[in-house]
């Protein structure tokens, strides 16, 4: 079965707990682990202050889009802003890469999201946005961790 | 679980302890809290303890980066103890761990920190 949500909110790092609280309720009939929980949690909480921080430089007024889709023990979560854009994603990409050191950023958003992934796309246009399209299987034969499959 | 920050000073070192969600919002508020602390002890020893740990993102990763620029400019030691798997594997994906060492223990921070400085 095929299940979907959508969330629209204003650029505020406070709604950041509501963008990784929805998903996570969301996605709990599929009985995630507390180590999926805390990676999706990550991988939201990135891509979400990412999109209200570069994309939209703290203009709450903007709006940050977020839909998930389950499809089996499928997860896909896309997030979008319609902000700045990324001007050089190679660039952004590399591990440690930030434009706002000022703001003690570690420019490793991008990093772990994609390793936290199974994939993960970045679509950019300067001026236009960006949008992220990640996919994470929800299982619980993947015994990561060495837990307990049940 | 609540998030809170909690400060438990020892001789020359400084325990700071976050617990529950440490997000981007959180970070603001905690590195000014950090910040009024350090200035009020100058500690030459910093332990994180992230024992209650429940959410990190890459925004608590430069908090703690942040603070140990600040330390290591007066020779002074980071540590972080407290991972499970999780917050681990987040700390590992950064690199972090290089870096910054990982005690078993506030205890064996305590011992060890000392011969390190
Ligand atoms: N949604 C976005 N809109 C515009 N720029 C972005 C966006 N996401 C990431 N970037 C750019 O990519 C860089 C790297 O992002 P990231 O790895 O998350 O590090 P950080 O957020 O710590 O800077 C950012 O500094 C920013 O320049
Ligand atoms: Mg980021």
């Amino acid at each position: 079965m095929i299940n979907k949500m959508e969330l629209k909110f204003s650029a505020s790092l406070s709604n950041e707990v509501l963008a990784r609280q929805a998903v996570i309720a969301f996605i709990s009939p599929l009985d995630p682990s507390l180590e999926q929980i805390g990676e999706i949690k990550t991988i939201i909480a990135e891509g979400v202050s990412n999109a209200i921080i570069h994309g939209y430089e703290l203009d709450a007024s903007k709006d940050v889009f977020l839909k998930a889709i389950i499809d089996g023990e499928d997860l896909e979560l896309t997030i979008t802003d319609y902000g700045k854009g990324i001007e050089n994603l190679e660039e952004a990409r590399k591990p440690h890469y930030t434009t706002r050191p000022d703001l003690e950023r570690a420019g490793m958003g991008l990093t772990i999201m994609e390793t936290l992934s199974d994939s993960f796309a970045i679509k950019t246009l300067p001026g236009m946005g960006c949008k992220l399209v990640i996919k994470k299987k929800i299982t619980h034969e993947s015994v990561a961790y060495g837990t307990v499959s049940r | 679980m609540e998030n809170k920050i909690k400060f438990t000073a020892f001789d020359e070192g400084l325990v700071i302890k976050i617990s529950g969600e440490l997000d981007s919002m959180k970070t603001m508020t905690y590195r000014d809290k950090i910040h009024r602390e350090m200035i009020k002890l100058g500690p030459r020893m910093l332990l994180f303890d992230f024992k209650d740990l429940q959410f990190i993102d890459s925004s608590g990763i430069g908090l703690i980066l942040g603070r140990f620029n600040e330390i290591d400019k007066i020779g002074g030691v980071v540590g972080i103890t407290g991972l499970n798997d999780y917050s681990r594997k987040i700390f590992q994906i950064t690199g972090i761990l290089q870096i910054i060492e990982e005690y078993q223990s506030t205890a064996q921070f305590k011992k060890k920190a000392r011969i390190n400085l």
